[in-house]
């Protein structure tokens, strides 16, 4: 008996090249999620007034499931500056032309008309905890019950990187954006005679994606071996060793010629002559992809709400209510918790918070047994791609998440089955977070 | 500085904030939030994505997990299943199955 998860997989693998069977899976995905009609409860009897500030995986997935799972006497608003969310995940596919930026794009259009989300497009500038409100730029006020901060992460200016042109020079584009855009015409413009030399660079965790700097430097490698061959990358690691997929990265490394150093970090940047500074001596580039070490979003930092090193807020991983700050909850990358800083689990802590609220506004106890889980595919070339999962569960005793260890695992080997299976996951997580 | 202003303000604020009252709210179904997992890849509620799952019966649900649990060598969602203790699959597979 064919089992109809398996015909699935067949008739997803029958032969169809990758820019056909990646558009038919988009296509498929769509009317998926064009089927799925949300109803909004109207007999929950939970009242509540929420504003969530940030729009990106975190933020959208909680203000969300505020309103599916508690119906329409919770108000939910959601502040964010940019009128879309660009998709960090797959935007590493940019780098190499098989997805443009347009293509990762998602607006609020869905959590405003499904949902009954209110959309505002602000900056917040000040938050008042004692009388429960923010305050956005222009003036306005939302008063709240409880407030949902996701501002996902800043970035360190690291010596040498102060001024706006050496920023252009040397980018990051470790937030998915223009500078992503810029980033893959340094690349394309790579000298055809192969002298060229890419070099990226890894802060220290705890950072943003642990698998996304090595997948980074598959993805060009692979893309300059077919077409600026020649070329070199390098990948200068603060880390000790690499701390996501090492069997996957140590075989794309192989594969591609990638040197690797370890335990380099970079102390300064001297982008006129486009050279690295390192605790290992001086390392020039035709293109210098620096991903700075992180902090928590702005709007953490700028109101007292981060730990005393500066950079992230601890908070109970029941309910993700801010140790120190009652009735803030701090979520995704913003959050200083045991698990990884990405969008898959942000999706999943920003439901673990919004189920945890809900209970609050009606009295209930906490969910005491919460379980996430982060997953994830890395393309490692153009067509292939590994995998990475865990799952989380509540511990009790350490007031953690703890993974569980045997659910821990990476792929075997990477395929092309994986790779077309990481379009249907991507579709299928950013519908779940933004329709 | 900042900090501690704020800290000491919270702690006034705590010490007049009303208690959340009883009231008649619908309970939470259990499995929800444990499924809710699943939606990341399977569509919201288990609507779509992957595969749909919402409305397949309890047993197909909890067998289809706790056969990937034994599977190997494991494809991911193999490894994600052995994520799940045995009452955790029979709360997410009695939840999906009254999706519709």
């Amino acid at each position: 008996m064919v089992k109809r998860r398996d015909f699935i997989k067949w008739a997803g693998a029958s032969g169809i090249g990758f820019a056909a069977g990646a558009f038919d899976m988009l296509a498929m995905a769509e009317e998926t999620s064009a089927a799925f009609v949300p109803v909004i409860p109207t007999n929950t009897g939970i009242k509540g007034n929420v504003v969530v500030i940030g729009g990106g995986m975190a933020g959208a997935t909680a203000a969300k499931y505020l309103r599916y799972w508690g119906g329409t006497g919770v108000t939910v608003t959601l502040i964010e500056r940019d009128a879309t969310y660009a998709s960090n995940i797959m935007s590493n596919l940019v780098l190499n032309g098989s997805r443009t930026m347009s293509s990762l794009q998602y607006g609020y259009g869905k959590l405003a008309s499904s949902y009954g989300v209110k959309i505002v497009k602000g900056d917040v500038v000040a938050i008042d905890p004692v009388g429960r409100s923010v305050t956005l730029g222009s003036g306005t006020r939302y008063a709240y019950d409880r407030l949902v901060i996701a501002p996902g992460v800043d970035f360190d200016v690291l010596p040498g990187l102060e001024t706006a042109t050496a920023q252009a020079k040397v980018p990051h584009a470790w937030k998915a954006g223009p500078q992503t855009t810029t980033l893959r015409n340094m690349i394309t413009a790579m000298p055809t005679n192969g002298s060229g030399v890419f070099v990226m660079t890894i802060p220290a965790k705890p950072y943003r994606c642990p698998p996304g700097p090595y997948e980074r430097a598959c993805v060009v490698a692979d893309w300059l071996k077919r077409n600026r061959p020649g070329s070199k990358v390098i990948v200068l690691d603060a880390n000790p060793e690499i701390i996501a997929e090492k069997h996957s990265f140590e075989e794309g490394f192989a594969l591609h010629g990638i040197e690797y150093r370890p335990n380099t970090t970079v102390l300064s940047v001297d982008a006129s002559t486009m050279t690295l500074d390192t605790n290992n001596g001086k390392v020039p580039g035709a293109v210098l992809n620096v991903i700075p070490p992180h902090r928590a979003g702005k709007v953490i930092t700028a109101n007292g709400l981060a730990d005393a090193d500066g950079k992230w807020t601890s908070v109970d991983v029941l309910s993700y209510e801010a140790k120190l700050a009652p009735g803030i909850h701090v979520i995704g990358d913003a959050s200083a918790t045991t698990q990884p800083k990405a969008g898959h689990i942000a999706n999943q802590e920003a439901k673990v918070c919004a189920d945890a609220i809900l209970r609050m506004f009606s009295g209930r106890a906490l969910d005491q047994a919460p379980v996430t889980n982060s997953a994830c595919y890395s393309p490692i070339t153009f067509e292939t791609a590994s995998w990475l999962t865990v799952t989380f569960a509540y511990d009790p005793v350490s007031k953690t998440m703890l993974p569980v260890p045997a659910s821990a695992g990476e792929a075997s080997a990477r395929s092309k089955d994986n790779f077309e299976e990481m379009n249907k996951w991507f579709t299928a997580l950013m519908g779940d977070t933004f329709a | 500085m900042k900090q501690g202003k704020i800290m000491r303000a919270l702690v006034l604020a705590l010490a007049v904030s009303p208690a959340f009252a009883q009231t008649t709210t619908t309970a939470p179904p259990s499995g929800r939030l444990l499924a809710s997992n699943c939606f990341q890849c399977h569509g919201t509620n288990g609507s779509g994505g992957l595969e749909r799952l919402a409305g397949e019966s309890v047993s197909e649900i909890y067998n289809e997990l706790k056969e990937m649990q034994r599977k190997s060598p494991p494809k991911m969602m193999d490894m994600h299943a052995r994520g799940y203790t045995d009452a955790q699959i029979r709360l997410i597979a009695d939840y999906l199955s009254k999706q519709r």
